[in-house]
């Protein structure tokens, strides 16, 4: 599989090339383009895995953000091409798991090798008014996975100790301690000081966080577009 | 004439200097900065009569023409969206447009709106696909940056992501992939070119972006 990323920092593309029947595997509603004869198969859950098995792994995927269904993308007879992109402007990286982990942002992950195993998980810290908390997948094994950001991609290496707002974070290893809370601690700062959840890292490892936040663009958008009826 | 397309891709805009009597038509709202002596002229394509047909989010267009009356005017253009633009130098081929995708062209390039394709490609977005023949200058935008891909064979690509083709291929839109694919897979409605010939698509969707931004609405007190 080779996967190439142009057209960053604003509308990165992944375009990834794979071999004959090599598969890959994606976020339903990633794909822009493809080869014809690259077959689509939509699962629940992994080959292996059985009927109750991908069921259980559906429902998690659900809990964690991701949809319920996971698209594998088959080159089928020969090699093949699928493109892959998602909605927020902004850039996207590829890494390469090698017997290791990473933990992504639900929204960040755009698609992987078969060697990678994908599970949710959650993060921790549900929010006074209840709502998605921070919420993760699990990414481990080897081969290649891409994820994306809302905004630019910076990739911090920690070494002691970081705080991040939870919706800038797009993806980090598994070597670092995290816990997640509310800013500043008290109730007052929470509702006044504008800033949401944090995550406290500590640790050796690497931080990837996007320069913008999803839900504060969201809230900016919606205030200024006209009420819905439902 | 002379052009110059600045800020590529992220936001780029269009910078034409024209000789008198030259002519530039580009869609409505696209004018950024211009020098006042340009004459300009609005025009509904397809006539007073298609206004009706408007209302049913048929196909029409309020196009604007610019005329130099003398040498060395300016008109810079910018399109809606943030993303990337194209130079195409139409000749022996036509070349198909999304609706939201024409910025500016010649008079010696035509617009067809009503071609027998044109409204086959979207689910009832109010977009359609424009038909671009003639011969001359012909500028197209995008949301994102633009992507070419030359097609020998059969090419599938997400209907909301296409920018542009050319004639020599042949389409055919569908749901994607198998009966549980059709519901579950996310990925809506693809086109399907075959054929030889170019087509750019861009790398972001603005559909996806409004369903992201339509649950931030308030929602309506009830009274």
């Amino acid at each position: 599989m080779q996967i190439e990323i142009k057209y960053g920092p604003s509308y990165a593309l992944a375009i990834v090339n794979l071999e004959k029947d090599e598969e890959v595997i994606s976020e339903s509603g990633a794909m822009v383009s493809m080869d014809s004869h690259v077959k689509i198969e939509t699962s629940a859950g992994k080959k292996d895995q059985g009927a109750l098995g991908g069921l259980m792994s559906g429902l998690k995927r659900m809990v964690a953000g991701e949809s319920f269904f996971q698209n594998r993308f088959r080159a089928e007879g020969k090699s093949g091409e699928v493109t892959f992109a998602p909605t927020f402007v902004g850039d996207m990286d590829k890494h390469e798991l090698n017997d290791s982990t990473l933990l992504i942002q639900s929204k960040s992950f755009v698609c992987s090798g078969v060697g990678v195993d994908l599970n949710s998980k959650w993060g921790g810290g549900k929010t006074f008014f209840g709502g998605e908390g921070f919420i993760l997948l699990k990414a481990s094994g080897s081969g290649p996975i891409v994820f994306n950001a809302f905004g630019g991609i910076r990739k911090i290496e920690i070494d002691g100790s970081f705080t991040v707002d939870t919706g800038h974070i797009v993806a980090f290893e598994e070597t670092l301690t995290f816990k997640v809370e509310r800013f500043g601690g008290g109730w007052k700062s929470f509702i006044f000081g504008g800033e949401g959840l944090v995550c406290h890292f500590t640790g050796k490892g690497t931080l990837w966080i996007q320069t913008r936040n999803p839900q504060e663009f969201g809230q900016f958008l919606g205030s200024k577009l006209p009420m819905r009826n439902r | 004439m002379q052009f110059e397309i600045k800020h590529k891709p992220d936001y780029a805009s269009l910078h034409i200097k024209l000789q008198t009597g030259e002519q530039i038509v580009t869609e409505s709202g696209a004018m950024m900065g211009m020098s006042p002596e340009l004459k300009m002229e609005s025009n509904l394509k397809g006539g007073l009569l298609s206004a009706a047909k408007r209302a049913l989010g048929g196909e029409s267009m309020i196009l604007n023409t610019y005329t130099a009356t003398g040498d060395g005017q300016r008109l810079d253009l910018a399109p809606a969206a943030p993303g990337d633009m194209l130079h195409i130098e139409l000749g022996d081929r036509d070349i198909m447009i999304q609706s939201g995708s024409f910025c500016a062209s010649e008079p010696s390039v035509t617009m067809d709106t009503k071609w027998s394709g044109a409204k086959t490609f979207f689910g009832g977005e109010g977009l359609f696909m424009l038909k671009a023949s003639g011969n001359g200058n012909l500028w197209i935008t995008s949301y994102g940056a633009i992507h070419e891909v030359y097609v020998e064979g059969t090419y599938i690509i997400d209907t909301g992501h296409i920018v542009a083709f050319e004639d020599s291929l042949s389409f055919n839109v569908r749901k994607v992939g198998g009966l549980k694919s059709l519901f579950f897979s996310g990925e809506g409605l693809v086109c399907e070119f075959s054929g030889t010939g170019r087509l750019w698509f861009q790398t972001r969707d603005p559909a996806n972006l409004a369903a992201f931004a339509h649950p931030y609405r308030k929602v309506k007190p009830k009274n």
